[in-house]
């Protein structure tokens, strides 16, 4: 209770009760087809800071089911990133057989790291690699103190831990180098003009339309450069495109 | 003349193909007029039998200040080629109004043939003072009983001001008319054609009717068979035939022109005949845009509804969903709200059939959109309701005519054929399956944990210095190690001194050593103590030496004989005191002690 209530004064906004109760209006409305005002209501949550997978994979599900393509790709890749499990995934699958674009010649040999970040459950590994590591140096320090002709058991044990550490710190280090230097962002416009040039009056080179997925790869002014998986690349204007981490 | 107030009564007569049909029908010239203006009713009859007896409309509501009669008469051809002889009579009465109001003019009555007709009634406005308009000349009508058509007849509005027709047009000239010269988008006006003529037509032999662009247009009259009627004009006497009239629905606002039409008319009779061309007068409409307040862009008077087959129906089995629009208006211009089926309920493309009818000169029209609806589950469905928004001219208004919700309910099949022979509605399919389709969104969540998305463990502010600490620590440890070893390699000295600390130390331990415990214990332990001292010294082991070696060794160290002595005396005494029983007193014990650390504290 006292956590509720630290928690409740830290966001600022709504008491546990209250974010309760407003997630039931919105399935309430979601019921009977007020997928506006589902939205409104789980939108409200995610301003909060209450924005968990839950909510995420209800706000992005009642976007989509008012065709708001951007949005819904936007939160149900968020609810992803958080936790992954087959109704996102199904969602998602909806989500993108209803969009415009097509990116012909993907690259379909996405990064190792890349996917490897994107399979990693983040908490878990971390956990375990910190676990392995401090094991395995205990051990080592109990060897190193014990007397000869026992420190062999010790020993071997300590190695093996801070292998198993080490590889799994491997992974934590590709996710977090992942996520840092690998900026993703759905788009959210209807359609927006993907020029040459970072400037108003540059050539059109192509054109996107909301919920594709793209990567960002730096911004200039008002315009962000974007990738796509098939590396077409060009400017677009920033407020087109909203970024996957939050 | 607009023609204002009854309907055309039109009574087929039985018979013989080809016989006139009677006509009998009363009309005004005007529906609004001023207290003090004049204005015509017309009472026209048509084909009468001899023996008809007509009753002209009397109310005391009106001043009756004139009446005038003609008749006219025409041979034409009807179908099969067979003719006929119309005679048509007009009674024509001027009246003027005496009080204030609507005022009702009442039916004519005409009894012929066993039979009692009447007109409708026709309603005219009358307010204060004077409306102006023409008025008809005031002069004797008729006083010298000249035939119909010849003087004394009221001459004819035709609505719009008209120039002298030339002097060669004088005699035969084309009119286009339209009832409304203000009308909305969409809002139907008539527009019609008429022959002016004082002289024997024998044909029309080409109509060549003006573009309409702007206007969807749909025929309202179009006659077989040229009717004269006997109109008057500045006071000249014209035989007036319809050529056509057409509905014209405006498709865009603004102000619209029509061209002339053009007409190719042969006069005179038998071979006797002229080919001559006459064009119309153009006509300008204004069409007004429709007020906001709505979007559909539909005008008319409209109504909308629903019929369904049947609200319970088996799995598989069709049902019907019919979508009627009736109503006033150019129904090629409605989009119907398209049936949006709830899922379970698979819509096939529907047929849509549109019939128009006219009703004296307005466009009716009709249009039936038929859904068939087969059901794919089980349960309760629900037809939402819809709305047709339309512009009503007549109020100036925007309605809305919607059909409400409709539950269907489909159950299960029964299941069965039917047996050959019997009668009843064809079996349902027994093969139907409720259909149960996968896909579509999963639904939303119904409970939710309510936290913040949590940071990466990784970037968290404990998880460095954590993975880092046992580093650091184990770093820390190696390194004091191998600074110890370091130091004790340098230093030889250093390590005789923390040889000798060691011996001492242990020295110390043998004291520490309980009095009970036993003296083998005891003196092996100063035993120890002396000769580790002497290996620190000597920088040598001597354990295991015995005594003369151990001699032997002191005196090759150059070990001073008396301190020799001393060592080898202590030595002798810990080998008694492991067997001596005296040796194991506390007295002996602490004589051993002090002579060990007195040899070596005397070394040098």
């Amino acid at each position: 209770m006292t956590a509720a209530l630290l928690l409740a004064l830290a966001l600022g906004q709504y008491t546990p009760e209250e974010a309760r109760a407003l997630f039931q209006e919105g399935n309430e409305a979601y019921a009977r087809g007020d997928h506006a005002g589902a939205q409104a209501r789980y939108q409200k949550l995610v301003d909060a800071g209450l924005g968990g997978p839950d909510v995420l994979f209800n706000l992005g599900t009642a976007a989509l089911a008012q065709g708001q393509l951007g949005p819904a790709v936007l939160y149900l890749e968020r609810a992803r990133r958080l936790r992954s499990d087959e109704d996102i995934e199904a969602n998602l699958a909806v989500a993108r057989s209803r969009q415009v674009d097509q990116v012909v010649g993907e690259d379909s040999a996405v990064p190792f790291t890349w996917r490897l970040a994107d399979a990693l459950d983040e908490p878990v590994v971390s956990s375990a690699f910190l676990a392995s590591w401090l094991l395995g140096f205990a051990l080592l320090l109990l060897a190193a103190v014990r007397g000869p002709g026992r420190r062999l058991g010790l020993g071997l044990a300590a190695a093996t831990s801070l292998l198993l550490a080490s590889g799994l710190g491997a992974a934590v280090a590709i996710h977090a180098s992942v996520r840092s230097r690998v900026v993703e962002a759905v788009v959210m416009a209807p359609s927006a003009k993907v020029l040459e040039l970072p400037a108003e009056g540059a050539r059109t080179s192509f054109e996107v339309h909301a919920g594709l997925k793209v990567r960002l790869m730096e911004h200039s002014g008002k315009f962000a450069r974007i990738r796509l998986p098939n590396a077409l690349e060009g400017w677009t204007p920033l407020e087109a495109v909203a970024v996957l981490q939050p | 003349m607009p023609r204002i107030g009854s309907a055309l009564i039109v009574l087929l007569a039985a018979g013989a193909l080809g016989a006139p049909d009677l006509q009998f029908y009363m009309t005004t010239d005007r529906p609004r007029v001023g207290l003090e203006d004049l204005f015509r009713v017309e009472i026209v009859v048509g084909n009468a039998p001899s023996d008809a007896e007509l009753s002209l409309p009397a109310s005391r509501d009106f001043e009756v200040l004139g009446r005038a009669e003609s008749t006219q008469m025409s041979f034409s051809t009807g179908p099969g080629g067979s003719g006929h002889i119309d005679s048509v009579r007009k009674h024509t009465l001027t009246l003027r109004a005496n009080r204030v109001g609507k005022l009702t003019i009442p039916p004519a009555v005409l009894k012929a043939g066993g039979a009692v007709h009447r007109t409708e009634a026709v309603t005219v406005e009358v307010v204060k003072g004077r409306l102006g308009g023409r008025q008809p000349p005031r002069q004797a009508l008729n006083p010298f009983g000249l035939p119909p058509g010849f003087g004394g007849l009221p001459d004819e509005d035709l609505g719009e001001p008209m120039a002298e027709p030339d002097a060669s047009d004088a005699d035969l000239f084309v009119r286009a008319t339209l009832d409304r010269s203000e009308v909305f988008v969409g809002e139907q006006m008539t527009y019609s054609l008429h022959i002016y003529s004082r002289l024997d037509l024998s044909s029309v032999d080409n109509v060549k009717p003006p573009k309409l662009d702007g206007f969807y247009s749909t025929d309202v009259k179009v006659p077989n068979t040229l009717m004269p009627e006997q109109r008057v004009l500045n006071g000249v006497p014209y035989r007036q035939y319809l050529l056509r009239s057409r509905a014209l629905f405006p498709l865009k606002p603004g102000a619209s022109t029509i061209e002339p039409a053009e007409v190719d008319i042969t006069t005179g009779v038998f071979f006797a005949g002229r080919r001559v061309n006459r064009r119309s007068n153009p006509l300008t409409v204004k069409v007004l845009p429709l007020p906001p307040g709505g979007s559909s862009g539909v005008v008319g008077q409209w109504r909308l509804s629903r019929e369904v087959s049947q609200t319970q129906v088996a799995l598989g089995d069709p049902l019907q969903v019919r979508l009627r629009l009736a109503g006033k208006g150019n129904v090629q211009a409605v989009s119907l709200p398209v049936l949006k089926a709830p899922p379970g309920l698979k819509a096939y493309e529907p047929e849509t059939r549109d019939r128009t009818e006219v009703k004296g000169n307005a466009i009716f029209g009709e249009r039936v959109v038929e859904y068939t609806l087969l059901p794919q589950q089980t349960g309760s469905f629900e037809l939402p309701a819809m709305g047709l928004e339309y512009f009503d001219p007549s109020t100036r208004t925007w309605e809305t005519s919607r059909v409400e919700p409709v539950t269907i309910t489909v159950v299960p099949a029964a299941g069965g054929p039917v047996a050959a022979g019997t009668t009843g509605p064809a079996a349902v399919d027994p093969n139907a399956k409720n259909q149960l389709v996968g896909g579509g969104l999963r639904p939303p969540r119904h409970s939710a944990t309510f936290a913040a998305p949590p940071r990466p463990l990784y970037a968290r502010g404990w998880f460095l210095p954590l993975v880092l600490g046992p580093v650091g620590l184990t770093a820390l440890l190696g390194a004091a190690s191998l600074a110890r070893g370091a130091l004790r390699r340098q230093s030889p000295q250093a390590l005789q001194r923390q040889q000798a600390r060691a011996a001492q130390r242990r020295l110390q331990a043998a004291r520490r050593l309980a009095p009970g415990a036993p003296a083998a214990e005891f003196y092996a332990e100063v035993e120890r103590a002396l000769v580790g001292f002497l290996e620190a010294q000597l920088s040598e082991p001597l354990q295991g030496l015995t005594r003369p070696e151990l001699a032997a060794r002191l005196e090759r160290a150059q070990v001073a004989e008396a301190e020799r002595a001393r060592i080898l005396e202590v030595l002798e005494r810990c080998d008694l005191g492991r067997y001596a029983r005296e040796a194991g007193e506390a007295p002996a014990r602490a004589r051993a002690l002090e002579d060990a650390a007195a040899a070596m504290e005397g070394w040098s």
